[in-house]
């Protein structure tokens, strides 16, 4: 018997998965790593939105030394970190928990822990604003109660915890789902023989659910802490173009918009600060990681 | 001719992405902010320069062909278009409330002070005038010199300019202004009038339509006045539209730059929204002369008078990052944490820096 030819495929073998990789390999090329490479090389320029700029060496990072603004960004962004992601990674799991047992009408609850997700941050951070108004619903109680008025939106401090809390708030359906999935694969049986053992609820809380679902707790940690350190959304819409009363609520992307951006924007400076940014978020991505496999060991 | 309208908010953005791709229109609206980066980056037509251009000069008013030129670039880049100036809206009720005259609004800062100090004794701290600080037009009505002769350097820290903030940290204090006019924008202290909040807040003709709507108990207290002014010359803000320099249709595009702002289509345009032409002798209309009896019908008579001798007093080689400089050391003075010399200083320094980086 004749044997069939090899198919005409065969010979393309080297290069078929370059094919089937080119058109998303141009997408990310053309549209992530070319922009990210650019803004690397304008680091080190001092570029303007309408001239392409010379090499000035480090002379755009010497100047974020002196940079009041570049300091008070940095601390924001850093705050927001240190007290945003504790509660975005615990929250949501006690949230879970809650909607987790199959009880009636839970299905709402779930969905409308879910609803902030899915509103967009721009309305939900008006609401927010209407909201702690000095005049508006939260200080309206407060007078009831007797209290207040509390100026949420024209003090510094108050206006940052303000946003954290609605960064908080906005995370919560998030998380909640993914901690949902990770909850679902807790064997039963583990939490039947803490009960037996007469564990109570905090205890089973703190020696089942918890280490079962730890990797994903890790993760929550670090695409929240990334997310936490970008802000920029609610704290823009909160505080207002300028950040905050002087600018003392301006965080380190507020910063990249407010340089970079119009017809005279420091294009360069602009570039030196989101690779600031880059390499600290990246940093803290591979310190949660690596937190996480000391642990493991 | 492909006529494209973009939305106001990121203007600036998108005229940056469009210079900087080489693929600027050939005719493109510009104020004089906008026009100056652009030209000296050598992308727009000095019209004084250019012939065909400059041969309109005499169709509009000295003022708005003037408002175009751009300091240390010798020349005016645009075609004068539209004009604006912005009525101070208050709220009579509110004056009468404080004991103030309802129909002797505050002229001149003096009498704002004076005004707002009252307002905020007699409403025990409730009601405040105003709901924003010191904007660099305030600067300017006042009567402080914001830049030097040839614009290299602020001077708005100058003893003049250090008075009228140490006056209205006195006003803050003293509850005269709104507890977040630190960071109220401009929407937000629309907000806080059309609520009733604060009893003055600037604004344009095309507000009163949104009052009708919105807060009809506002519109029927409504008081329109000018903005307090010392030096006699209003504050005007200015439209122009700018040729391209690399435009492959030079000719066509200052054909239709001159066409689009000639005396007949600005008055076409001006009857169709709230601004005024930029023309001569456009003003002296009718239209603009006689109070035809309705709110709209005085806000724009008004405004026109008050076109007359205005000045755009915004620096055009101030970008919106020095404006924002001013504003946040404007506030570390209102509120406490440093003099309001300081903060003059500490902004004019930063701003400096800025301008000569450029």
């Amino acid at each position: 018997m004749r044997r069939a030819p090899a198919p005409a495929v065969r010979t393309h073998r080297a290069t078929s998965p370059w094919l089937f990789l080119l058109p998303g390999l141009a997408v990310v090329s053309a549209f992530g790593l070319y922009p990210f490479l650019t803004t690397v090389h304008q680091a080190f320029t001092d570029a303007r939105t309408l001239t392409p700029g010379t090499w000035v060496g480090l002379d755009n990072f010497r100047r974020m030394l002196d940079d009041e603004q570049f300091w008070v960004a940095l601390r924001n962004s850093g705050l927001y970190v240190a007290l945003v992601v504790p509660f975005t990674v615990l929250l949501p799991l006690l949230l879970a928990l809650l909607v987790q047992k199959p009880l009636k009408g839970v299905a709402f609850f779930r969905a409308a822990f879910y609803t902030p997700v899915v509103a967009s941050v721009v309305v939900v951070a008006l609401i927010w604003g209407w909201m702690l108004d000095d005049r508006g619903l939260v200080n309206g109680i407060l007078r009831v109660l007797g209290a207040g008025p509390v100026d949420f939106l024209g003090d510094a401090w108050l206006l940052l915890l303000s946003a954290m809390a609605l960064t908080v708030w906005k995370g919560l359906g998030y998380y909640m789902v993914i901690y949902l999935a990770a909850l679902g694969n807790v064997p039963h049986e583990l939490h039947e023989a803490a009960a037996v053992d007469g564990a109570g609820a905090l205890r089973r809380f703190v020696g089942v659910t918890v280490p079962a679902v730890r990797s994903t707790m890790v993760l929550v940690a670090a695409l929240s802490s990334v997310s936490a350190f970008k802000v920029f959304s609610e704290v823009y819409l909160l505080a207002g173009p300028t950040g905050g009363p002087a600018g003392q609520d301006t965080t380190l992307v507020m910063l990249v918009q407010r340089t970079g951006t119009g017809l005279a924007g420091r294009v360069g400076y602009a570039s030196a600060l989101s690779l600031v940014v880059f390499v600290i978020a990246l940093l803290l991505m591979l310190l949660v990681l690596r937190a996480d496999r000391k642990e493991d060991r | 001719m492909k006529w494209l309208d973009q939305p106001a908010e990121h203007y600036a953005d998108k005229l940056g992405a469009d210079a900087a791709a080489g693929t600027l229109p050939d005719v493109v609206n510009v104020s004089p902010d906008l026009s100056h980066p652009l030209a000296a980056a050598g992308m727009l037509m000095n019209l004084d320069k250019e012939k065909a251009a400059a041969a309109f000069k005499d169709e509009y008013t000295p003022e708005a062909w003037q408002g175009n030129a751009l300091p240390g670039l010798a020349g005016t880049y645009a075609f004068p278009w539209y004009l604006n100036t912005g009525p101070l809206f208050y709220n009579k009720a509110l004056f009468r409330d404080a004991g103030l005259d309802p129909e002797k609004p505050p002229k001149t800062y003096d009498e704002l002070f004076a005004a707002a100090n009252t307002m905020a004794r007699k409403s025990g701290g409730r009601i405040a005038t105003l709901a924003g600080t010191p904007s660099v037009e305030d600067f300017g009505r006042y009567g402080v010199r914001l830049m030097n002769d040839d614009a290299t350097a602020f001077t708005y820290n100058e003893p003049k300019g250090v008075e009228l903030l140490t006056r209205y940290k006195e006003l803050y204090d003293h509850g005269g202004l709104d507890p977040q006019a630190l960071t109220n924008t401009p929407e937000k202290a629309g907000q806080k009038f059309l609520e009733q909040k604060v009893a003055m807040n600037p604004g344009g003709a095309h507000d009163l339509e949104t009052f009708k709507k919105n807060a009809p108990g506002l519109y029927r207290r409504l008081g329109i006045t000018d903005a307090p002014n010392n030096t006699g010359k209003p504050n005007m803000y200015v439209m122009g539209l700018a040729v391209n320099k690399q435009s492959r249709h030079k000719a066509a595009a200052v054909a239709f730059a001159h066409y689009v702002t000639n005396r007949k289509n600005q008055e076409a345009f001006a009857h169709k929204v709230a601004v005024f032409p930029s023309t001569r002798g456009s003003l002296e209309d009718p239209y603009w002369t006689r109070d035809d009896g309705t709110d709209e019908g005085r806000v724009r008579v008004a405004s026109a008078k008050m076109l007359k001798g205005a000045v755009n007093y915004t620096p055009v080689v101030m970008s919106d990052e020095m404006k924002t400089v001013l504003k946040n050391e404007v506030a570390k003075a209102l509120q406490g944490k440093k003099s309001p010399r300081q903060a003059l200083d500490d902004a004019a320094a930063a701003s400096n820096r800025l301008l000569k980086r450029d």
